[in-house]
């Protein structure tokens, strides 16, 4: 057995595998199948500050190696989050490990959901910020793909929280390293990456979209060899923890993140597939690790061979 | 739960409809009318999701899924043969409720959604009335099975080749006719448009029941969000998104949001 045990600067993590931000729900769904206090961190669905219904339907169309999905943030809002039993009361009773995700349409949304978190933050070990949602008052730009807008909402939610802040970044920039080390200068603890890539499928019978929305965000694999490029460029410009996360299926494409500098990694489209994804890819870290004689995770971060 | 289910034969019905039975005996001892099985047609390639199908029947510890090759994961399924295996997880989802005693069962299917409610035949006491709409007799499907346990069959064609001209809600509309006194539930699954026709009529003549509705799924679990469906609720709008894999895909005909 090798040690798994994963240090993210001020936390420290069972094992470095967590799950991402919208294929795990609240955790409870999955819970049924295991105990949930396993994984390295539980990532929970995007929280904003009201409900939100999301969008119409198709949401998902299925695309070669991965998927393509607009599901538009439906969420119950931060205070059934915080109250609600199937939300965070739930999610403390099992003793998870607890990473919220948040989001906002407005750089003010963003720190007043962070401050919401925190005046209630037993059970919440860090605060994730989705940038890749469009601001509705710069004409629907992505806080994620303008430096400027970036570094104000992490600097806003760094004001207004204690809490450990990662950001998780867009891969839809020209240069992602810009957007790490302008959000490490707002102040945020550590970077996840990366978020999904735009797409667009097309029904050629009936010549429509097959999503409501038109474009979906792709995951799966597909998108692994992007992901892993971007995480390997990022860690080269900055010396903050890194969650790598992009098509993650089995241990072995979590080893490859690892050497390309990530220090823990995020399973997603994964979990849909199978329902054990997440600890199956810790139980084959394990196996990797003991098969090389590799005593602790940290051993292999960033030890990509030049 | 999640079990390996070996094929044990896989077999066209008619046209582009198949049946498969999978050697399942722990899924069968749980899984009730309605439910669903969630289905991991090949375990690498292209095509990573899982497919969703109404459980048909479960005998002998072989759960039965009565699919159509709508794509290239259901051509996949239908190429399969017997020792072939499957990745199964199931039963899943909310089941069709028993009518209670003294109520006659009456089951509405559109097409292939014949396959979600035979298994009430096995499950409810009482004998009921199967309608079956489709498009053309080359749609029409299990009419035999149904008969078999004793359910009186009325079927309806859009191009009427087989039965009467027109829409199952139009067998419908006749049987509430024929039998106003008569007390009814109602068990529907079918394309979306038939269902929200079905329950616009069957509110009308203030009859209960309960209704089958799904929409492309994802993880059927509950946790992606993708496959929601509108349910009345207490909103600004007057409705909600409640996910199809666990909320339903039964939902009772009140809860229903017909636009």
């Amino acid at each position: 057995m090798a040690d798994l045990t994963c240090n993210l600067g001020k936390i420290t993590l069972k094992n470095p595998v967590m799950t991402a931000s919208g294929t795990f729900g609240y955790g409870y769904e999955y819970n049924q199948y295991y105990d949930i206090s396993q994984l390295g961190a539980v990532v929970v669905k995007g929280i904003c500050l009201a409900p939100s219904p999301g969008n119409p339907t198709p949401r998902v169309a299925e695309v070669s190696g991965g998927m393509l999905n607009a599901i538009g943030l439906q969420g119950p809002g931060v205070d059934a989050f915080l109250h609600g039993e199937h939300y965070l009361p739930f999610l403390r009773s099992v003793n998870a490990t607890v990473f919220v995700n948040i989001w906002g349409k407005t750089v003010e949304e963003y720190g007043e959901v962070a401050a919401r978190l925190d005046a209630e933050s037993s059970g919440i070990a860090a605060l994730e910020i989705n940038i890749s949602c469009p601001n509705v008052k710069a004409g629907g730009v992505a806080f994620g793909t303008n430096l400027k807008l970036a570094h104000e909402v992490v600097s806003l939610v760094r004001s207004r929280t204690n809490l450990p802040i990662i950001t998780k970044l867009s891969p839809n920039v020209t240069c992602i390293a810009d957007f790490a080390r302008a959000v490490v200068d707002a102040g945020s603890d550590m970077v996840s990456l990366i978020n999904t890539i735009p797409g667009l499928s097309i029904d050629i019978e009936t010549r429509k979209c097959r999503i409501a929305n038109r474009t979906g965000g792709l995951s799966g694999p597909a998108l692994k060899p992007i992901a892993v490029r971007m995480v390997n460029e990022v860690a080269r410009a900055v010396s903050i923890p890194i969650i790598g996360m992009g098509g993650i299926m089995t241990g072995e494409d979590a080893i490859e993140f690892f050497l390309a500098g990530a220090s823990a990694i995020a399973v997603g489209t994964a979990n849909f597939v199978d329902p054990y994804a997440a600890p199956k890819v810790i139980a084959s870290i394990d196996a990797y690790l003991d098969r090389h004689r590799i005593r602790s995770i940290a051993e292999i971060v960033g030890k990509l061979e030049q | 739960m999640m079990k390996n289910g070996e094929i044990i034969e896989n077999q066209r019905l008619k046209g582009d409809y198949f049946k498969v039975r999978f050697y399942a005996p722990q899924i069968c001892e749980t899984a009730r009318a309605g439910q669903f099985v969630h289905v991991r047609i090949t375990p690498r390639g292209d095509r990573i999701l899982r497919r969703p199908f109404s459980i048909y029947n479960c005998e002998n510890d072989a759960l039965e899924v009565v699919y159509k090759v709508v794509g290239g994961g259901t051509k996949e399924l239908s190429e399969l043969s017997p020792g072939n295996v499957c990745n199964l997880l199931g039963p899943l989802g909310v089941s069709f409720s028993d009518p209670l005693p003294g109520v006659i069962p009456v089951l509405v299917a559109g097409g292939y959604g014949a396959a979600a409610t035979y298994l009430l035949t096995k499950q409810v006491s009482q004998r009921g009335i199967f309608l079956i709409g489709a498009r053309s007799k080359s749609d029409v499907l299990l009419t035999d099975e149904y008969q078999k346990e004793k359910y009186e069959v009325r079927v309806a064609t859009d191009d009427g080749s087989e039965g009467h001209c027109g829409f199952v809600t139009d067998l419908v509309a006749q049987l509430l006719k024929e039998k106003p006194d008569e007390k009814f539930f109602f068990y529907g699954c079918g394309p979306h448009p038939m269902l929200m026709a079905l329950a616009k009529l069957l509110r009308a003549n203030r009859q209960k029941g309960e209704l089958s509705i799904d929409h492309l799924m994802c993880c059927g679990i509950g946790a992606c969000f993708a496959c929601v469906v509108k349910v009345k609720a207490d909103t600004l709008p007057g409705w909600t998104f409640a996910r199809a894999c666990v909320d339903g895909p039964v939902f009772n005909l009140d809860s229903v949001y017909v636009e």
